[in-house]
């Protein structure tokens, strides 16, 4: 923040992933490691029926010893189950592991092959292309060294991949699915040829008891099932089978005008601190409600807010009411009476609930406006007219003016010796339910 | 009608571990090796409730036999009818029943609400806080799940609960009192 002081409500900012991890077994990974496993974790399984992590659990079975078939000794089977809806792997046929884990796996689909060979022609198609439009645009710079260039703007490419501002893809723009893809230095560029697909006059006929046969419900897949496991898309939830879980990720926040660092979390998938955490509520006073009367349709009531100020200097706060035809009003559904003057709310002082010494500071306030002084929140009371007697709840707005000091900034050396930061003053729009009207 | 209201005390078998803390009203049969653990709540108003045996009735379940909704309790000619339920069943915590027929091996999960008109043969398990109400016979080995009452049919039924049970059987007593049963003395002999 101390580029810009200015509220990012509206605009999203600039997304950036941080880290990948597995919700369940909380295993942290790098993003080329994830991009490799298909964002999935090696260890963990999802229930296929109910999307819940499976747990893998163990029975005794007897089993012959290898030295003598006839005497049967207890050996230990692991299979996977769901707590939540108690699926479990002998469900679907798969047969009891010996080891703990790292047996199972996943179903091949039949037509890998074939997608591979065509991930293939299709980058040597794009690297074709480049290496044309490459070519187009330096030969009249350097002609001799054509090659060495795009061989360098590859390199770059794949080094910076889609992680920076420059790649990032825009909204609205085309998507380039290939633009990561790229051959690897050195790798010969031999022809790939692909068959084309081919089409076919004649389609398998559907069962003859399509229509007559009852369907058997527990055995029908819904959609979403179904869907989860885009390579078979089971019919029958006896093919139902687990998949890996789905990795999560951490993302880091910048602002989007200074490019500076919002939010940033820790590395570590156990903790849920934060490196950097510049949130508003750190520097913008709170307003709270705490306690609403009887809400009564045209009748003026007093309702009690309080005001928290989050740092630790004297805050100053106008409270004004929208004026009309306010393009940010556009929920309120009462006419709301302000305090007219200005709050003035003491700074945060965190030993202040173990000195009991303390002064408390004198800020004569007034008792019609100012209901409590507590440390560094007030309550106040304003007026609220619900103006409309329908169902719902009874939505006020106002604006709020406070001033903002950045102590995060630098101090700049200044010739007049000790100059207090200087005050922004900032406004902010707020809403508030307050609940129905109770006739 | 008023026969089986003055029939006040329960039978529980021998072998049963019923702890005095657990509310027993009505005519109620208990068989063997059932646990029920203090305030499971085992009432029988509108007839008489039978429970198997190796059943696992936990703390604030409530097995309640009562009168259909629009049947005051004084009405004359209303037959009594029984509620019975199988061997090897677990009622966890705080669940309610109301099924008059359930049969063997199933797990009705905590807070989970069957209601008068639900059948239950054998297997079934019905999840955490799940209301099944509907007037149906469930079939074997379901399970219901979820917040949308989801169901699917497993192919194994849920296993006898026989290690816990064991475990209660000689814990419990070394902490509650039990109430009495039809052979033998209030508490069983300890090990």
């Amino acid at each position: 923040m101390s580029g810009t002081v200015q509220m990012e409500w509206h605009q999203t900012p600039g997304n950036q992933v941080d880290s990948h991890y597995c919700p369940s077994c909380l295993e942290n990974m790098p993003s080329a490691e994830a991009k490799l496993k298909k964002n999935r974790c090696a260890n963990c399984f999802d229930c296929p029926c109910c999307m819940h992590t499976l747990s893998t659990r163990a029975t005794n079975i007897p089993a012959p010893l290898p030295d003598d078939p006839s005497k049967t000794t207890m050996k230990k089977a692991y299979y996977l189950a769901c707590g939540f809806c108690r699926w479990t792997s002998r469900d679907v046929g798969m047969a009891d592991k010996s080891v703990a884990s790292g047996g199972w796996q996943e179903p091949d689909n039949p037509h890998t092959q074939r997608i591979n060979k065509l991930i293939e022609y299709y980058q040597q198609l794009a690297q074709r292309e480049k290496l044309e439009r490459d070519r187009k645009k330096l030969a009249r710079r350097r002609p001799y060294m054509p090659l060495a260039f795009s061989q360098h703007t590859i390199h770059v490419v794949e080094k910076y991949g889609l992680g920076t501002r420059l790649q990032r893809q825009r909204p609205g723009a085309p998507i380039t699915s290939l633009a990561g893809l790229s051959l690897k230095e050195g790798e010969d560029q031999k022809e790939i040829n692909i068959e084309p697909a081919q089409a076919l006059d004649e389609v398998e006929p559907l069962p003859e008891d399509c229509y007559t046969r009852p369907i058997n419900l527990p055995e029908v897949t819904s959609l979403r099932q179904r869907l989860l496991q885009p390579d078979f898309q089971p019919a029958g939830a006896s093919q139902l089978h687990p998949k890996h879980k789905h990795l999560l990720i951490k993302r880091s926040l910048r602002c989007r005008k200074c490019e500076h660092n919002l939010s940033k979390p820790e590395f570590n998938p156990t903790s849920i601190k934060f490196k950097i955490q510049l949130v508003a509520v750190s520097y913008i006073p709170e307003v709270r409600i705490m306690s609403i009367p009887n809400l009564r349709f045209q009748k003026e009531c007093q309702v009690l807010l309080t005001l928290t100020n989050p740092v630790e200097n004297i805050t100053h706060v106008t409270l004004v009411g929208c004026e009309e035809g306010d393009p940010e009003d556009i929920n309120s559904t009462a006419k709301v009476m302000v305090p007219t003057k200005e709050l003035v709310l003491a700074g945060k002082d965190a030993a202040a609930d173990y000195d009991e010494l303390a002064e408390p500071q004198d800020f004569q306030d007034d008792p019609d406006v100012v209901a409590f002084r507590k440390s560094n929140k007030i309550g106040f009371f304003i007026k609220v007219v619900p103006q409309r007697e329908e169902d719902g709840d009874v939505t006020v707005s106002f604006k709020i003016r406070h001033d903002f000091r950045n102590l995060a900034a630098p101090i700049r050396p200044s010739e007049e010796g000790d100059a207090p930061t200087e005050a922004i003053w900032l406004t902010h729009h707020v809403e508030l339910s307050l609940g129905p009207i109770i006739a | 009608k008023s026969q089986y209201l003055q029939k006040m005390a329960a039978n529980i078998a021998a072998g049963a571990v019923v702890c005095v803390e657990s509310e027993i009203r009505g005519d109620v049969t208990i068989g063997p090796r059932t646990v029920v653990h203090p305030k499971a709540r085992i009432i029988a108003e509108a007839g008489p409730i039978i429970i198997g045996e190796g059943n696992l009735i936990e703390e604030q379940a409530l097995i309640i036999n009562s009168y259909p909704e629009n049947i005051m309790p004084d009405t004359e000619g209303v037959e009594p009818k029984t509620m019975t339920i199988g061997i090897n069943n677990v009622f966890e915590v705080g669940c309610v029943s109301q099924a008059l027929k359930i049969g063997d091996n199933n797990v009705i999960e905590s807070k989970a609400d069957l209601g008068k008109n639900v059948i239950l043969t054998s297997g079934c398990i019905v999840g955490a806080c799940c209301q099944v109400n509907t007037c149906e016979v469930i079939p074997e080995n379901t399970v219901i799940y979820g917040s949308n009452c989801m169901r699917r049919v497993q192919t194994e039924r849920p296993q006898p609960q026989t290690l816990q049970l064991d475990f209660l059987m000689k814990i419990l007593p070394n902490y509650h009192h039990m109430k009495k049963t039809v052979k033998g003395t209030s508490t069983p002999v300890r090990n």
